[in-house]
């Protein structure tokens, strides 16, 4: 159909829509508008990427040079594919409706791992070799060899792009990570490089968040992208912790004794390319005292992403003397390596900021702040001359010579936390060095910056404001919106207690009690009886399932579940994990009936939906509090604090209650699906808690089901299966949650579409 | 243990509908409830049943009914089971009332295994008898769907292809427990054109969908026991015949009442064959219906000739299912302000006060719903209709 979003014209792929559909458009178009950005909730299962695509689309023909690009980040390979599906359903319906052949490029683009056509090199299982492999292959220098000595391998698909690839440009098209491997073997081209040289005049680039926001890889793969662009997170509740991870460093003996050798392999190296070829080092010599000049060149036509991890000031010094010399600089490497193993030789836990690590460093090993920041550069530089093809290998002291240069450029929002033990292992020495980054914005702030308009978009954003607060961006629109329902489709319900009265909750203190156990399994054990297929259960951790499951074992109370449904476990083994899934899935099918035992924040609590039968009620067992005694999480929440002015508490409950409600989220997919959500916690019923529930889910709940026994939760939900079963059409949707569009025209629906979107 | 969490859940029970009605209320405008779309889709089949449509007259119906643990619990009232078997003792007379040529029998799962309470036979007494004395049975264990169906089609898969191969199932338990993937066995069924309904007593369960969805059955939960005894009704009816079942003509023997006095002569008392096989029952008398191609005696009818095989019916019988073939034509809807004249349902007198109204097509007769379902579900034809015998 094609709809009038004040002025615009949408087409839009489909003959119905939600009303949601309809605001959430709305939102994203008056966003656009005022070329800023946009934080926006809506449930998954309403159509979300449809709205954003068709949207963004239609402003992109509208207004070719206020939006030249959208650049669409998810979260997975899977995720990929269905945002590239959705597109190829957008554009057939446009050239059909307008009779043009499709003039737009939309592309996906994915690691080399699910790109590579090259026969050996695509067999490889881990990314990170066929990354090596792939490198081996392709590197400038192997090529050059290759010129004097044919006998040298290389990747012909690679070659044949290089040769006439960029001349040509990739039809117009949409392509998935399939279409472009199909396109390369045709061609005989890379695919991998073609999407990524195609990513600079595609209209629309569809990839992982990575490539934005992990310095590393945006470095390489985003750098050139075109400033008028919409950048699009999908499933963004997670946002903040990307950004810190890519941002932060864990240092552990393993790590040095592999950075021993890489660092005895490069003086070994530069050794021998000394006796055969002592110009190279001559010639790199003087480059470096040229400074990072060319570095510098680049970013100054400002078409570039800010490099975090390499500061503006930083290009415009030359390499200081102590490390420009290549022995000098492995003489470095070795001094900071020793200094690391002696910080790591420690018997109690050390905290420091990162001027007081950079003060300690002078005065024990007499390393200066300066040096330091250029190790990044200094040695990427020289594994470049002296031609190390296999990268990978080189891993851990790429990862050294990063946090020398993240800890001597960054005096705020980091931490360095020595730890000799693990928490839960108290007496195996295992020391850490935990080198981590407080503020997610350090990382997200170049995009921000760049990029006219960024749209933070999930399922479960509440509360919206938390997230401009902690990404520190000015956003234009905060939004949510809620799930128009034909029918009540969803029953959250709040246990507070158990039928014998016992308060319910995972809190500290009763974390031990028995009767607290008991009547956790008897909710289990009555749900299993009246819950048709799958239940999906959620713990708030590995330690609590496992004390929590042996317990009921003991109890008897395993055994009786088992009457009525097999149990599966979620285990930290990924492969154990899947096997498990499988086999849950295979006994929902089959009428046998199945409980998955998983762990909030694990695998399954994130990426895996539970559509259907196979998740027809979720019981989330406590509130799902991060490990509150973490250093790393004590200094992140004491720089909140601080910088931020966010208590403690309210990030926390933040923090846990978006994971819980993306646990339960996992059984709504859709309209036309169903589901029980069990919050069983009393503390779940305090206003603090329940407010920060995303609007969906806490506008069902009512003072009803706010502090329920077992024994109520049973009889509620029994007569909400009841009334679920019952056939459902979809002529029974049409006009309240599924409209056409004269139904979409009519003033009473437009004002109750108004009401639809919750400006914050 | 079990008294007391008893009470507390029939209070509840109460509570809750309560709220649900309020609930109804308060936005009754923006969301359409539950209830209404079930009064939609009841008025649905109304139509839609309506139109020539070939329909299988001739019916061979498994009823399955779950007596695993679930059936004990206390939502209907005694319990699952005797409400249950107490419908079913409705829905037997009904059926055979409604399809007199055809047959019915009855199989119970528990405990892992599959039992046949009943065989396939016409004779609506004995089903009843085995019906009542089921009420006794412990409920234990989980049931199997697999080997229920598996025993079904044992028999079903005999009959000949000109009549209709059903099962009804009646499922309490949310879990089976099979011997076998039951995908291979739903395959089978399908290609044997087994025909499973499913009637779910507490949710619904994704492989009944399926089942239902692959074998062209119908599948419903309940929502209470009225709605129950309704689903039942539902398969009362016979279902239309699918295009590729074969014609054929059917032999059939219509025997004479014959009544014989101890004073005559010639009579001599004989057994009923009906009633050979079963160690109770009649014994010796004296009238009967004889079969006239071989001239075994049967007290009852239907039934299928031992000794010949010959199928025996009465008249009336074959006449009674021959609405079927002919029904009631739908009224057509019209909302309730369009009437001027009079505001009273011609049939039940009572004042027109829903949204809308029915007119029969033929005679212009007005009535409201619940009459226009009570005509066409029960009636099968229109009162106002014969009331003028002038309107043919």
């Amino acid at each position: 159909m094609k709809l009038n979003i004040e002025g615009l014209l949408v087409y839009f792929p489909y003959d119905y829509i939600y009303p949601e559909q309809y605001s959430y458009m709305l939102e994203l178009k008056r966003t656009l508008d005022a070329r800023g950005h946009g934080v926006l909730e809506m449930p998954s299962g309403t159509g979300k990427t449809i709205s954003l695509l068709s949207l963004i689309v239609a402003y992109q023909k509208a207004s070719p040079l206020e939006v030249t690009k959208l650049i669409y980040c998810s979260r997975t390979v899977p995720e990929i594919e269905k945002v590239v599906e959705e597109l190829r359903k957008l554009m057939e319906y446009y050239s059909k409706q307008t009779g043009e052949s499709n003039n737009f490029m939309a592309l996906a683009l994915s690691s080399r791992k699910n790109l590579c056509i090259h026969p050996e090199v695509s067999a490889l299982r881990f990314g990170k070799e066929v990354d090596g492999k792939c490198h081996t292959l392709t590197a400038s220098y192997i090529r050059a060899q290759r010129h004097s000595d044919p006998d040298v391998p290389v990747c012909r698909f690679y070659e044949d792009f290089d040769a006439v690839g960029r001349q040509v440009p990739l039809p117009a098209g949409i392509y998935n990570l399939d279409d472009l491997k199909d396109f390369g073997r045709r061609k005989g081209w890379c695919p991998y490089y073609l999407a990524r040289y195609s990513l600079l005049h595609a209209n629309i680039v569809v990839y992982s968040y990575h490539y934005l926001l992990d310095p590393k890889i945006a470095d390489l793969v985003s750098k050139e992208l075109a400033k008028k662009s919409v950048v699009v997170f999908d499933e963004a509740h997670n946002i903040d912790n990307v950004c810190i991870d890519s941002m932060s460093v864990n240092i552990t003996r393993r790590t040095l004794d592999r950075c021993q050798g890489n660092v005895d392999t490069l003086h070994n190296a530069i050794q021998k390319i000394k006796e055969t070829d002592a110009e190279k080092l001559k010639m790199e010599y003087r480059r470096l005292v040229e400074g990072l000049k060319e570095a510098n060149v680049a970013r100054e036509t400002d078409v570039y992403l800010a490099n975090p991890v390499l500061p503006d000031e930083i290009l415009k010094e030359a390499v200081p003397g102590t490390i420009r010399t290549a022995e000098h600089f492995v003489g470095f490497l070795k001094r900071f390596l020793e200094y690391l193993k002696s910080r790591l030789r420690v018997h109690h836990v050390v905290q420091e900021s990162t001027p007081q690590f950079l003060k300690d460093i002078f005065d024990k090993v007499c390393i200066d702040r300066k040096p330091l920041r250029f190790c990044s550069e200094r040695l990427q530089s020289l594994l470049r001359t002296l031609e190390i093809a296999d990268i990978a290998d080189f891993s851990a002291v790429t990862l050294i010579s990063n946090f020398a240069t993240l800890v001597s450029t960054y005096s705020q929002g980091f931490t360095i936390i020595i730890e000799p033990f693990e928490d839960r292992t108290p007496t195996i020495a295992n020391p850490v060095l935990h080198f981590s980054c407080m503020d997610p914005s350090i990382a997200i702030k170049p995009v921000f910056q760049r990029f006219q308009s960024v749209i933070i978009t999930s399922g479960t954003l509440s509360p919206l404001d938390i997230y401009p607060r902690i990404l520190d961006f000015r956003p234009v629109t905060m939004a949510s919106f809620t799930m128009t329902l034909a029918r009540t489709c969803l029953c959250p319900l709040i246990v507070g207690r158990g039928n014998d009265q016992v308060a319910l909750s995972s809190k500290f203190e009763t974390r031990e009690d028995f009767a607290v156990i008991r009547n956790y399994g008897n909710l289990l054990l009555e749900m299993s009886a009246i819950v048709p297929d799958g239940i999906v259960a959620f713990f708030t951790s590995y330690v609590y399932m496992e004390n929590i499951v042996a317990s009921w074992y003991e109890q008897g109370i395993l055994e009786n579940i088992q009457r009525n449904k097999l149990i599966f476990i979620e285990t930290p083994d990924a492969a154990e994990t899947s096997m498990a899934l499988e086999k849950y899935q295979e006994a929902c099918e089959n009428g046998r009936g199945a409980i998955l035992l998983s762990v909030a924040r694990g695998k399954v609590s994130e990426g895996i939906d539970f559509v259907h039968h196979f998740g027809r009620a979720v019981i989330m067992f406590g509130v799902p509090y991060v490990y509150t005694q973490s250093r790393i999480l004590k200094a992140r929440l004491e720089y909140l604090r601080d910088q931020f002015q966010i208590r403690e508490n309210d990030f926390l409950t933040f923090d846990a209650m978006r994971h819980a409600a993306q646990c339960v989220g996992r059984v709504i997919r859709g309209k036309t699906d169903y589901g029980i959500m069990i919050f069983a916690d009393k503390r779940y019923a305090r206003a603090d808690k329940r407010g920060k529930l995303p609007r969906w889910i806490q506008e069902h709940i009512n003072d009803g089901s706010l502090n329920l026994t077992v024994d109520e939760t049973v009889q509620l939900s029994k007569h909400f299966l009841r009334q679920m079963a019952q056939p459902f059409r979809q002529e029974d949707q049409l006009g309240l949650s599924l409209l056409t569009l004269e139904q979409l025209e009519s003033e009473e629906m437009l004002k109750k579409i108004s009401q639809i979107a919750h400006q914050t | 243990m079990d008294e007391e969490p008893e009470r507390t859940k029939r209070w509840e029970g109460g509570y809750e509908r309560t709220w649900e009605v309020l609930k109804e209320d308060e936005s009754g405008s923006l969301k359409a409830t539950v209830e209404e779309i079930l009064f939609q889709s009841k008025r649905k089949r109304v139509t839609e049943s309506h139109g020539q449509v070939r329909l299988g007259m001739m019916r061979h119906l498994h009823v399955v009914i779950d007596c695993s643990r679930t059936m004990d619990d206390h939502d209907l009232k005694p319990n699952r089971l005797t409400a249950s078997l107490k419908l079913l003792e409705t829905f037997v007379e009904d059926y055979f009332d409604q399809n007199p040529i055809s047959q019915l029998g009855l199989i119970t799962t528990k405990n892992k295994r599959a039992e046949k309470l009943t065989d396939l036979a016409g004779n609506p007494k004995k089903h009843i008898v085995a019906l009542k004395k089921a009420v006794d049975t412990v409920c234990i264990g989980e049931p199997s769907l697999y080997n229920s169906l598996h025993l079904a089609i044992q028999t079903l898969k005999h009959m000949p292809g000109h009549t209709s191969r059903e099962i009804l199932v009646i499922l309490s338990s949310l879990t089976t427990c099979d011997p076998a993937n039951i995908c291979e066995l739903i395959k089978t069924l399908k290609s044997l054109k087994v025909r499973v309904s499913v009637i779910g007593l507490s949710a619904e369960v994704r492989v009944c969908t399926v089942l239902t969805r692959e074998t062209g059955g119908s599948y419903h939960v309940i929502l209470d026991e009225s709605h129950f005894k309704e689903l039942l009704m539902l398969h009362v009816k016979p279902p239309p015949a699918s295009s590729s079942s074969e014609c054929s003509l059917i032999r059939m023997g219509f025997p004479q009442h014959t009544v014989a006095y101890l004073s005559d002569q010639d009579a001599k008392p004989s057994f009923s064959m009906a009633h050979l096989d079963s160690s109770g029952g009649a014994g010796l008398s004296l009238g009967g219906y004889f079969c006239p191609q071989c001239h075994a005696k049967y007290t009852e009818l239907p039934v299928e000739c031992k000794v010949c095989g010959l199928t025996l019916v009465s008249a009336p019988h074959l006449a009674r299912s021959f609405h079927h073939l002919f029904p009631l034509q739908a009224f057509t809807e019209s909302p309730a302000e369009g009437l001027h004249v009079d505001r009273f349902c011609q049939a039940c007198q009572g004042e027109l006060k829903d949204k809308s109204i029915f007119t029969c097509p033929i005679c212009g007769g007005v009535f409201c719903s619940e009459c226009d379902l009570f005509i066409h579900d029960s009636l099968h034809c229109c009162p106002c209709c014969i009331h003028n015998p002038s309107n043919p």
